[in-house]
């Protein structure tokens, strides 16, 4: 190395002449080089990343202006090419802002809002015109109306990659038959080897987006996803960043550009989620960062020799005798009222005694008395009076020994026996002692310690404590008996630096921010979310899949790295899903379906590990992907969704996200589970009831013929084996009409409740508590609703002339459990 | 048996199937309850002296499936019964397992003989009728009796009068599946000798002792039939013949002995019937491998459960079988009864039996 370093010195043009050659690069140039970072990194899936960035642009522009969207997709071979048209009814760009949008990379209105949207940074579509100008040469072709406008404006243009600038080839107007919207036209070199992916992206979009109207025009097919619902989603709003998710360097260049002259101003003003009160608190936790916290000492018990009064009478000279009698009671009183006293409250004692000595006596304690009382009642508190030696050989440990010890003792486990404890608080209070031979002056005589400074004295004393006392002292009694004294210390009550002086202080800055993220704050607010909502999820799925039971949840907004976000999921099961081979799952992030690197996705692995079996699903192995005919799909809304990368194909695996997933596909599997639990055991009632209804029918015939009787009626008996409700019509000649009864007899083991509708030819009198009657069209419909109680009765009452007719019609009960005997 | 007996018979099983059809008429689940046939239900009866079944019952109901297949296969046995016995025929257990082949129901059909058999069992407790009345009978076992006794059998053929001694071969008299066609003549015998292997049977013959000793000798052939423990229980308490029995020393063998004495778990409800309680046990005794120093195999694992299951047994709670048992388990042996041999031929008849007999002072 020496010899390079000297052949460097030896030719001083070397590093000139490097620098020469370096030079800085577009950002176009960048992805021109590195077109697979956004997902072209074949025709084939280049062709899938234009079609999906296209599309969510094209409904990000209808939502924000409040259009239902309605996008046509069309490819078609062109040659040697392919050509991509996508078309919007969006509210279309611009003569301005329309070649920036296509033609320059990193423009877009989304990168600084933090509000939920499918684009973010502005790079999609005009890196599907880079790709497509860079693999056919051809400009893009863009017509785009705006509302109310006469004419549509037509741009052909291509990308100057030097300088990441579009540069316009055509620029006229044209005519169009959409009253507004944009369409771009892209030819590019493709295949339709990804065939199967775009439909996915088409269908799964139309999954999520209930709203819209798709369509997708192919060489060799044609599909139509028409709406399922005319709601479009909720408008989202852009919100302030949470003070959990801030980084240093924001805080800096916030704290820059900032109207506000405080600290609490400031975090008020620039964040969410901050009030008054909170930012009392990130203030407070500032103070301990910034400046550490008073250590409070116990003032001196009874049974101790200190004498607060006489300290302070000894300090307070020439206020004659009477006022410095109360003046020494009075701040003895006040220490004693304290637990413990830190420093600055021992000042505010020390103040409003000699406020109130002065009222009372008319003698007035100035600074200088009542700084030295101050000083004469703390080096009481701290043991630290100058003494003769052999008074204090006497005395025996100091005050802060005993203090310690006690704090100590209580922090650590109880296998530590009480002598070590004291030697380790003797050593502990000798670093509280050296503290008062500071480098300054004075020596840091209150006690201040900021808690890294407060572990090291710990961390000291234990270290002395193990070498000598040869017993081990780990790191977690360490770190509790720093917390142990850590709570009993107070914070202190300076003012915190003004927003200017924080202003380029990297480290008070950096206390700030820890602060912060120390600080309980209530999550961020979800209004600039936008989730699907459980509805139409279902409405969503219920569209795109032929299913027999649908299920979906939508969990409360988390936060992750102060970006708040939502999850949720849907679960589609049976009829027309394929039974054979694994389930099929539907990534969402932003309502943008991804497509690509399903293994590489946090949703992807956290539905592999959910034990698929607890919810009645097939799982080889009990793990991995279920079988059998079902579709999961999770979405995730955040203001910045943590992609593995820039093509956004796949949720990075964070963990407060991980868990809210799999909360939401439990949820939602839940809902599945007892589905199926239902269906399971209807299954075999039904097959029972299959069996049953052979056997007994031919035992019953059997019988009869054995004993040589008619056959006997089995439909009771039948009722009450298949633990059914039993609904039965008992007719009876009464005079001169016919009382009937209807009974439900409950041989169920639960409660059930029914709704029974007996359509009666004739007026019926005498009606049982509950019933009621209509009549429609010369018939009378007689309701009853009972709630039949597990193995018990209930019945239905009414008279009616002879002959009268009855059709009784029984709901609420499923019809495999329900036997009704007209 | 009498035309009366066959109409009683008929009576009961069409009674059964008249309380399926009351149970169905009032809306009720039809079920049938049997006592539960497990050692776990069978008490000690003190007026009898004959193990019978408790009280608890299982039930057969059409609440399931399963137990609704029972039920059907229950009324179709009925009929075929009731029209057997209308026609006084009568037919084997192994005849209605695949007479149930040719019923036009296949859900009524049986899947295993050990299904019609037990069925039979519950129709006998249920209608309080024997098997034998149903005319339901067993494969012959072949049991036999060899020993000075007259007696007359009604045969389907008409009556036969039969010495078993004089007018049998060395094979003895085969008893009859339903021995209370037999009436008893004449008998010379002293005792009765239950041998269980049929190499003992014929060793015994072989060397006379039927003759000598004024001994009936009953072939058991293993665990044995009905006939032969109703014949037995009928010897004795017709004829005042005290019965011994003479099996291997192994825990199978005691229960051999269980089923001559206290009646069989299966067939509770005809102890009083089969069981012959006076009878008692010759051996191979635990006791007897020590004392003749009989060669012995080692007990199996399957050994020592089956005996740690009579101690719980209680038909064998007695101090005797306690004794023996534990005795044995202590051992760790079990012996054959043709490992006399090894003591030569004849050691069974001039040496063992006498001594062992004298010494239960059936001699």
């Amino acid at each position: 190395m020496t010899s390079f370093q000297s052949t460097l010195g030896d030719e001083p043009g070397i590093a000139e002449e490097l620098a020469e050659s370096q030079q800085s690069i577009s950002i176009a140039e960048f992805f021109e080089k590195n077109k697979h970072m956004l997902g072209f990194d074949s025709g084939a899936r280049g062709l899938v990343t234009a079609v999906k960035e296209a599309v969510d642009n094209a409904l990000d522009a209808a939502e924000e202006s409040g259009i239902l969207p309605d996008i046509y997709v069309e490819i078609e071979e062109a040659g040697d090419y392919y050509r991509l048209i996508v078309e919007d009814n969006g509210p279309g760009l611009t003569k301005e802002s329309l070649p920036k949008v296509f033609g320059k990379l990193l423009y877009g209105s989304r990168f600084h809002a933090r509000e939920q949207s499918r684009g973010q940074q502005g790079i999609g579509i005009s890196a599907a015109v880079l790709y497509s100008q860079l693999t056919s040469g051809k400009p893009a072709k863009i017509t785009s109306r705006t509302q109310g406008s006469e004419e549509a404006e037509y741009f052909e243009l291509i990308i100057d990659t030097d300088n990441n600038e579009p540069e316009i080839s055509v620029e006229e107007t044209t005519t169009w038959d959409r009253p507004h919207g944009t369409r771009i036209e892209l030819e590019m070199e493709a295949n339709m080897r990804a065939r199967q992916q775009l439909h996915d992206y088409i269908k799964h979009t139309a999954v999520v987006n209930p709203h819209a109207r798709l369509e997708l025009r192919e060489p060799q097919e044609h599909f139509k996803f028409e709406r399922a619902t005319d709601q479009l989603p909720a408008e989202t709003e852009e919100i302030r960043p949470h003070p959990h998710g801030v980084e240093l360097g924001t805080v800096m260049k916030m704290l820059a550009a900032t109207d506000s002259q405080t600290v609490s101003g400031f975090v008020q003003e620039e964040f969410t989620r901050v009030g008054k009160k909170t930012a009392d608190s990130i203030i407070d936790e500032f103070r301990d960062r910034h400046y550490g916290r008073e250590m409070r000492w116990r003032p001196p018990a009874a049974h101790e020799n200190v004498d607060l009064e006489a300290a302070v009478a000894d300090a307070t000279a020439n206020k004659g005798k009477e006022a410095t009698a109360a003046f020494a009671a009075a701040i003895a009183d006040g220490v004693d009222d304290y637990d413990r006293i830190a420093y600055h409250e021992l000042l505010e004692t020390v103040e409003s005694a000699a406020e109130a000595v002065a009222d009372d006596h008319g003698t007035t304690f100035g600074d200088t008395v009542r700084e030295n009382a101050v000083e004469a009642v703390w080096l009481e508190l701290i043991d630290a009076v100058e003494t003769d030696e052999s008074e204090s050989d006497d005395e025996g440990d100091s005050r802060l020994v005993a203090d310690l010890s006690d704090l100590a003792d209580e922090a650590t486990s109880t296998r530590k026996d009480d002598e070590v404890i004291h030697a380790f608080a003797d050593r502990l209070a000798a670093t509280f002692e050296d503290e008062l031979e500071g480098d300054d002056d004075e020596g840091n005589v209150r006690h201040r310690l900021t808690r890294d400074r407060l572990r090291s004295h710990v961390d000291r004393a234990a270290d002395l404590t193990e070498e000598y006392d040869d017993v081990s002292f780990g790191e977690t009694a360490r770190e509790n008996v720093t917390d142990a004294i850590w709570d009993v210390m107070a914070t202190v009550p300076d003012d915190p630096p003004l927003v200017r002086e924080l202003n380029g202080d990297r480290d008070a800055t950096s206390d700030l921010v820890d602060a912060m993220r120390a600080t309980d704050i209530m999550a961020p607010p979800t209004r600039c979310l936008s989730p699907i909502s459980e509805e139409l999820i279902t409405a969503g799925l219920e569209k795109e899949f032929d299913a027999d039971f649908y299920a979906s949840a939508t969990r409360d907004a988390g936060v992750s790295g102060g970006d708040p976000f939502i999850v949720e999921a849907g679960i589609a099961y049976g009829g027309d899903l394929p039974a054979e081979g694994t389930g099929e799952v539907m990534r969402f992030a932003n309502r943008v379906p991804l497509v690509y690197q399903r293994g590489a996705c946090a949703t992807t692995d956290v539905v592999k590990s959910i034990g698929w079996r607890n919810y009645g699903l097939d799982q080889p192995g009990g793990s991995g992907l279920p079988n059998g005919p079902v579709v999961i799909m999770v979405h995730v809304a955040s203001t910045n969704v943590p992609f593995t990368s820039e093509s956004k194909d796949a949720v990075a695996n964070v963990p407060e996200i991980e868990d809210e997933i799999e909360l939401a596909i439990r949820e939602a599997a839940r809902d599945l589970k007892s589905y199926l639990n239902k269906r399971r055991s209807m299954q075999q009632r039904r097959k029972k009831q299959n069996v049953l209804g052979t056997i007994l029918p031919e035992m019953a015939e059997k019988v009869a013929e054995v004993t040589g009787r008619d056959e006997p009626d089995i439909d009771d008996a039948i009722a009450r084996i298949m633990n059914n409700v039993l609904v039965e019509r008992q007719v009876e000649e009464n005079g001169d009409g016919t009382a009937v009864s209807v009974v439900v007899e409950n041989n169920s083991g639960t409660n059930e409740s029914l709704e029974i509708t007996d359509i009666v030819s004739a007026e019926p009198t005498a009606l049982s508590d509950g019933a009621t009657v209509v009549e429609m069209d010369g018939e009378w419909f007689v309701k009853w609703e009972p709630e039949v109680p597990s193995d018990d009765e209930a019945a239905l009452e009414y008279e009616v002339p002879d002959d009268a007719t009855f059709d009784l019609d029984v709901k609420g009960v499923e019809s495999e459990k329900l036997t009704v005997n007209q | 048996m009498s035309a009366d007996d066959t109409q009683e018979a008929r009576e009961q099983l069409i009674d059964l199937a008249a309380q399926f059809y009351d149970q169905f008429e009032l809306g009720e689940i039809p079920h049938m309850s049997v006592p539960t046939r497990t050692k776990n239900n069978i008490e000690y009866d003190e007026d009898s002296d004959v193990w019978v079944y408790g009280d608890r019952e299982s039930t057969r109901s059409a609440n399931s499936v399963q137990g609704a297949r029972k039920l059907l296969k229950a009324v179709y046995t009925i009929e075929f019964l009731a029209e057997q016995l209308e026609a006084d025929r009568s037919s084997t257990l192994r005849e209605l397992y695949y007479l149930s082949e040719s019923w036009d129901n296949e859900e009524a059909q049986f899947s295993s003989q050990d299904e019609s058999n037990s069925l039979v069992e519950d129709l006998e407790i249920v209608s309080g009728v024997t098997r034998e009345d149903f005319h339901m009978r067993p494969e012959e076992s072949g049991a036999t009796i060899m020993g000075p006794l007259h007696l007359r059998e009604q045969t389907r053929r008409g009556e036969r009068e039969i010495h078993c001694q004089e007018d049998v071969g060395e094979g003895g008299y085969q008893i009859p599946n339903n021995p209370d066609t037999i009436e008893f003549l004449d008998c010379d015998a002293d005792f009765i000798l239950a041998v269980e292997t049929g190499g003992m049977r014929d060793r015994l013959v072989e060397n006379g002792f039927d003759e000598e000793f004024n001994a009936l000798i009953v072939h058991l052939k293993g665990q044995p039939a009905r006939a032969t423990r109703r014949i037995t229980k009928r010897l004795h308490d017709e004829l005042d013949l005290p019965v011994t029995v003479f099996t291997d020393g192994d825990p199978w063998s005691y229960r051999i002995y269980g089923s001559v004495a206290y009646g069989s778990i299966k067939s509770a409800h005809l102890s009083e019937y089969l069981a012959t309680p006076e009878a008692d046990f010759i051996g191979i005794q635990p006791a007897d491998i020590v004392e003749y120093d009989l060669p012995s195999d080692p007990l199996s694992d399957s050994d020592i459960n089956a005996l740690e299951s009579e101690l719980e047994d209680p038909r064998f709670q007695t101090d005797y079988w306690e004794e023996q048992i534990e005795l044995q388990l202590d051992l760790g042996k079990k012996s054959e009864q043709q490992s006399l041999a090894s003591r030569g031929l004849d050691f069974v008849t001039d040496t063992y039996l006498p001594e062992r007999l004298d010494a239960m002072g059936v001699l």
